[in-house]
């Protein structure tokens, strides 16, 4: 069986309190029973001293008259205390000369002594002394069975308080801890609930106690946790649309290499048309490789550090300035610069490649006749054109690979979508700053601060 | 035959469904973004349209939205193979469903699939004198009645439907033999020379070095 802590808790509290409660009680009862007996055999001393004087004094007495007759004397004595339930017994050391004793039952005590016997099923204080200077032997017992009854409505008297108690503490206790064990209840079906998926669910946080505290904590926790599982799945969703979109972008390609591979075995066509779907399939390969690469570029860049070195930014640009040129005359595009020496640490490979991508960017950006700068000055530099320019929404996505602002001509220049976020990984593995300004129909402007 | 306009943005890949789409026999135009295709499948009266997904401009599934009332059939060819874009493609009105990258025969097959399915079987192919009734499943050359088996009748409409482009002896199995198939690549082999002497078509009818059998007509 499986037992609550608020029910373990109340039958141990509850085993515990009625322990105490019956040892106090029997206790008090036990010591309440000695002081009775105490007093009851201090009345018989004081009762049994005086008779005993008083029958000195009648024996001396009677000696002085001459006619001392201890047994006569003591039937008077006999007589008048059996009324008050008491037994006497007269005699020397070995024999009896006076008794109200039953026969059955005559004692043979030492004298000095005080004890209780039971005679008949009473009980009786007995006590033995000397009289007569040690001539006989005076037996006194004391009907004390009061004692016995006052002890059993004692204990009566007990038992009925201590039922009484234990009944109201069981019942005060149970809905006590009950009501005590209530938020802890609330929290564990609040666990209950976010456990089976539902994550509104929040634990009771009212009151001061360690309760509320730990409500508290507990809420904490399932946000932090939820905050988490959302990042994650974010996370998860971002790195499926990226899966997704590589799958798309290679597989472009490649139908098109399988499908004229295909072609070439299969269809009756003259040989100029054979030549000509080689010629694409050597080209979409190129795409694929392009492809491949660009992305293996990126995971190298995130998963190592890069080498740093001073290099001179504006140098950088002008190469990059050159390289590009011929491609920007074959556009109709015209490169401009407008260099200041500034220094940085970096990778100057890398470098380039970003200033490359950055420039054959609004190369491709810009109409026929439209200008392209590079400026730089200090640690920061520009790449502006004064092409077509983005949309917010467009520019929100320029850095995710696989975007492009327009498919259909990327493509035909060969793109992939991929070259912003080798840039971005480039900026952020040299821990610079990208940032993209641009308005439809008016350019361009990228700014980098190293 | 049937007039088929084909949608899709990737140049190469438009090109190459066009090159194997006339080869056997189709008339193509070729649209390479969604809001030509649409002013195309509304004013220019195809048999079919072979639609990518992924478009500049309308999407496909916005373009197969604007046009099911043409009841023009639809054919997608996309990348995109996941289940739940297959089932939404489906569901949106589509006939069929084509992941690239593609086979070539498996395409033309689709497509003889879903214009049979919507238009019937096409009535009689004819070339060199030779006049094949599909229907009917007579052959004349001539005028005069060549007699063939079934499977070397099944045979010359694989060859037929699939012209100018070479069928391995596998595929011919598949589309010919499909399960019931307990010869060798030589039953192929005899069938085809029939074929030749029966029809004449020995210069029509060619072996392929390596790949199979090619009609070219």
């Amino acid at each position: 069986m499986r037992m609550r802590f608020w029910q373990k808790t109340y039958i141990l509290t509850l085993i515990l309190f009625l322990f105490c409660l019956y040892l106090g009680l029997f206790s008090l009862a036990f010591y309440t029973y000695g002081k009775n007996v105490q007093n009851m055999e201090s009345v018989c001393r004081a009762e049994q001293d005086y008779l005993l004087k008083s029958f000195e004094r009648d024996y001396a007495a009677m000696t002085e008259a001459g006619s001392a007759s201890p047994s006569l004397l003591m039937e008077s004595y006999g007589s008048f205390y059996r009324g008050k339930q008491v037994l006497l017994q007269f005699g020397t050391e070995d024999s009896v000369i006076y008794s109200t004793f039953p026969k059955d039952a005559e004692p043979d005590s030492k004298s000095g002594t005080l004890t209780q016997i039971r005679i008949g099923g009473k009980r009786y204080v007995l006590i033995t002394s000397d009289v007569c200077d040690g001539n006989y032997v005076l037996r006194y017992a004391k009907d004390a069975s009061s004692l016995d009854e006052e002890f059993r409505a004692l204990m009566i008297t007990y038992a009925a308080v201590a039922a009484a108690v234990s009944l109201v503490l069981a019942i005060a206790l149970l809905f006590l801890l009950k009501k005590l064990s209530l938020p802890l209840q609330r929290l564990q079906k609040a666990t209950e609930a976010i456990t089976s998926g539902d994550r509104t669910v929040r634990a009771d946080e009212s009151g001061k106690d360690e309760f509320a505290d730990l409500g508290k904590s507990f809420n904490q926790m399932v946000e932090t946790i939820d905050g988490q599982m959302q990042k994650l799945a974010e996370d998860a969703e971002r790195k499926q649309m990226l899966v997704d979109n590589m799958a798309h972008e290679m597989r472009t390609p490649l139908t098109s290499i399988r499908g004229y591979a295909e072609y070439i075995e299969k269809a009756a066509v003259p040989e100029e048309e054979k030549n000509d779907a080689a010629g694409r399939i050597v080209r979409e390969s190129d795409r694929l490789k392009k492809i491949s690469e660009k992305i293996l570029d990126t995971a190298f860049l995130r998963n190592n550090p890069v080498k740093r070195e001073p290099v001179d930014l504006s140098f950088l640009l002008a190469e990059t300035k050159e390289r590009l040129s011929g491609k920007a005359e074959a556009c109709g595009v015209t490169v401009r610069s407008d260099l200041q020496p500034g220094r940085a640490d970096g990778d100057p490979v890398l470098l380039s490649l970003l200033f490359d991508n950055l420039t054959e960017n609004a190369i491709k950006a810009c109409a026929e006749g439209g200008t392209v700068t590079l400026s730089s000055s200090g640690r920061t530099v520009t790449v502006s054109d004064d092409g077509k320019g983005m949309t917010k929404e467009q520019l929100s996505h320029i850095t995710e690979p696989f975007y492009r602002t327009d498919k259909s001509r990327s493509r035909a220049e060969g793109g992939a979508g991929l070259g912003l976020a080798l840039c971005r990984q480039i900026v952020s593995s040299h821990g610079a700053e990208m940032t993209f300004e641009s308005e439809p129909g008016k350019g361009t402007q990228v700014f980098l601060k190293f | 035959m049937a007039r088929i306009l084909i949608v899709e943005d990737e140049l190469p890949i438009n090109d190459l469904i066009k090159k194997n789409l006339c080869l056997v026999g189709h008339e193509c135009a070729q649209v390479f973004d969604g809001n030509d295709a649409l002013d195309a499948a509304l004013t220019g009266h195809f048999d079919l349209i072979l639609l990518d997904v992924m478009l500049p401009g309308l999407s496909g599934f916005e373009i197969i939205a604007r046009i099911r009332d043409t009841g023009t059939p639809v054919i997608y060819v996309t990348a995109k193979g996941a289940l739940a874009d297959r089932l939404k493609g489906l569901r949106l009105g589509a006939d069929d469903y084509i992941v690239k990258p593609f086979e070539i025969l498996e395409l033309i097959e689709r497509v003889d699939a879903v214009l049979r399915r919507v238009y019937g079987a096409s009535d009689t192919f004819s070339f060199d004198g030779i006049t094949v009734d599909f229907r009917s499943r007579l052959v004349t050359r001539d005028g005069a009645e060549v007699e063939l088996t079934p499977k070397e009748f099944d045979l010359l409409e694989a060859l037929i439907k699939n012209r100018n482009l070479a069928l391995s002896r596998d595929r011919l199995i598949y589309l010919v033999w499909t399960y019931d198939f307990d010869g060798n690549d030589r039953t192929v082999d005899t069938h085809i020379q029939r074929l030749r002497k029966k029809l004449g078509i020995e210069n029509r009818l060619k072996t392929v070095f390596k790949t199979g059998y090619r009609l070219e007509v």
